[in-house]
């Protein structure tokens, strides 16, 4: 994940940026964007876009996934002047998110059949929406978490400082969800390890 | 922390096989899409849906203050609001991103998730769907329109002077298209098709495969390079491995047509059967058939290339101007020379929109 600390300057995230310092840095880029600066714009959406994607994955058809993504940024631009605290962006559009998804399925189920995913009759694709339908099933906790870590490339650290989670709660969805995602999966057992494996979370 | 916990806390750890391996299937479905375009002030653009359902957002208690009294205000504000949208974008030039009118013809098409109603617009980078029962029609900027059949799904590209763009990710539409050539360009999974002035048909099936059938005028068809220019009364058919196939009169033999398809290897690599289809093609190919033959020449290797140039010899015959073995080299000028003798339009038209040859296979 990059933030920015001056206007069309991007650093990583990290050790180089204190949290205040990316707190400050995404604060400007927020300013700058509630001004209508498009560059702001589309840095912040290449920041935030693939949480936001990962989390309309794990509910909706991937076919509209895409067109949500920019729904929800077009929100997020439309009212960004609501959000008081620069910090809570990533929770704010992550429940902008979560909530036009299911404003989406309402609608769905109330006009529309919803659709299935399409494989194409690929068996890698077939494969691959097979274990999706997995991951979706899981609680929702796990699910995003893992669909950011899986699908989005993202790192734990990533996923704790754009989600608002923190770092020990990101650790334990990915530890336990990867456990059931394994289960599930038949991965345990096909691995020898058994599914007795301690949980090292567990309280 | 297990080792196994820290690669997936950590993407730069020790790889855990089974996450490497769930991180390259699903890698597949990471986000594609680009950052929608905003407006350049704060006349700040809004979906349909968006204006429909803009209480999911959070709120705070100054907010809802906010929004109450915004209620009261709200038909005021509308006025207001109507009167600054007409002044700024005369006044300040300052218009919002690039969309088309479009408009329902039966059923309820969606735009991006939200169902259409009647007419409304489609913005670059959102999404046109219809399902089994419902189709569209879109204007296509001021240069013509596009009906979109039922069961398909279409993307708006892009939008600018000289340059329109859908992506036809399944399903079938049909293109009117009145402007230069090179302006309307419609990119399906296995090739793309670059208007030339005309009306075509485009279907898409859900493994990327698909048909062109061009109604009148021309149209280019092309995928790494490999190219065909379909001229009204004929078809192409195009898949994700072979790109655009060899171009065909629709009142050609389905043998004939069926035969081209062997060669062009959309029914598999056989060589013996790909052989045999292609002498059939040759042997049955009629006087307006040269229009394919011209096409096979480069798609073709240099030994089936010789009978080939003797095929369209036959119904054509090769100008004096130029020599066989420059036609077996493929020479741009050569090949062109000779399509000028079919009786289509001549090649110096058409090449005006790219100024490329027919590659070679």
């Amino acid at each position: 994940m990059q933030h920015v600390l001056e206007l069309g300057r991007t650093l990583p995230a990290g050790d180089l940026l204190t949290i205040p310092a990316r707190t400050a840095a995404l604060g400007a880029t927020i300013r700058a964007v509630a001004a209508g600066d498009e560059e702001a714009f589309a840095r912040l959406y290449r920041d935030y876009v693939r949480m936001v994607h990962a989390i309309l994955l794990g509910r909706i058809p991937r076919r509209d996934v895409d067109d949500l993504v920019q729904e929800v940024f077009l929100t997020a631009y439309t009212r960004i002047r609501e959000l008081r605290d620069p910090a809570a962006f990533g929770g704010w559009i992550a429940t902008i998110a979560r909530n036009r998804a299911t404003d989406y399925l309402r609608h769905a189920r109330e006009v529309l059949e919803l659709p299935d995913e399409l494989a194409g009759g690929d068996p890698i694709e077939t494969e691959t929406f097979a274990v999706l339908e997995i991951v979706r099933a899981l609680p929702e906790a796990y699910r995003d978490t893992l669909l950011m870590r899986l699908v989005e490339g993202m790192s734990g650290a990533e996923i704790a400082d754009q989600s608002g989670l923190t770092p020990a709660s990101v650790r334990v969805n990915l530890h336990r969800g990867m456990k059931l995602l394994r289960e599930r999966l038949g991965l345990e057992t096909a691995a020898g390890n058994g599914p007795t494996r301690v949980d090292p979370y567990e309280r | 922390m297990t080792m196994n916990d820290d690669y997936l806390w950590d993407p730069k750890a020790t790889p855990d096989p089974d996450v490497a391996h769930l991180e390259r299937m699903l890698g597949r479905l990471r986000s594609t899409a680009p950052a929608p375009p905003v407006v350049a002030n704060d006349e700040r653009r809004t979906t349909n849906h968006e204006r429909r359902t803009t209480n999911h957002e959070p709120r705070t208690s100054n907010d809802r203050r906010a929004y109450l009294g915004a209620r009261f205000l709200a038909p005021a504000l509308a006025v207001a609001a109507a009167i600054v949208l007409m002044v700024g974008s005369t006044w300040q030039g300052v218009a919002p991103g690039p969309s088309w009118a479009v408009s329902t013809v039966i059923g309820a098409p969606r735009v991006g998730a939200s169902a259409l109603i009647g007419d409304g617009r489609i913005a670059v980078g959102q999404t046109l769907t219809t399902d089994a029962s419902s189709r569209a029609k879109i204007e296509v900027s001021d240069i013509g329109q596009v009906t979109v059949d039922e069961s398909t799904r279409v993307r708006l590209v892009e939008s600018r002077d000289g340059r329109h763009q859908l992506a036809l990710e399944r399903g079938t539409l049909h293109a009117i298209i009145a402007a230069p050539p090179g302006q309307f360009v419609v990119s399906t999974p296995s090739a793309t098709a670059t208007d030339l002035g005309c009306i075509y048909s485009l279907h898409v099936n859900d493994d990327g495969s698909g048909l062109l059938s061009v109604e009148a005028g021309w149209v280019a068809f092309e995928e790494r390079g490999r190219e065909s220019f379909v001229p009204a009364g004929a078809s192409s058919p195009t898949d994700r491995v072979n790109g655009p196939g060899t171009p065909r009169y629709d009142d050609s033999e389905q043998s004939f047509r069926d035969a081209l398809d062997e060669v062009d290897g959309s029914k598999g690599s056989d060589p013996a059967r790909r052989a045999a289809a292609l002498r059939f093609v040759l042997e049955h190919a009629r006087g307006r058939d040269a229009m394919t033959l011209w096409h096979l020449i480069p798609r073709v290797n240099r030994v089936d290339r010789t009978i080939v140039v003797a095929a369209l010899d036959a119904r054509v015959p090769m100008p004096a101007s130029i020599s066989r073995d420059a036609v077996q080299q493929l020479d741009r000028a050569a090949l062109d020379q000779w399509w000028d003798e079919l009786g289509l339009n001549e090649a110096s038209w058409w090449r005006m929109w790219k100024g490329k040859a027919p590659a070679t296979r």
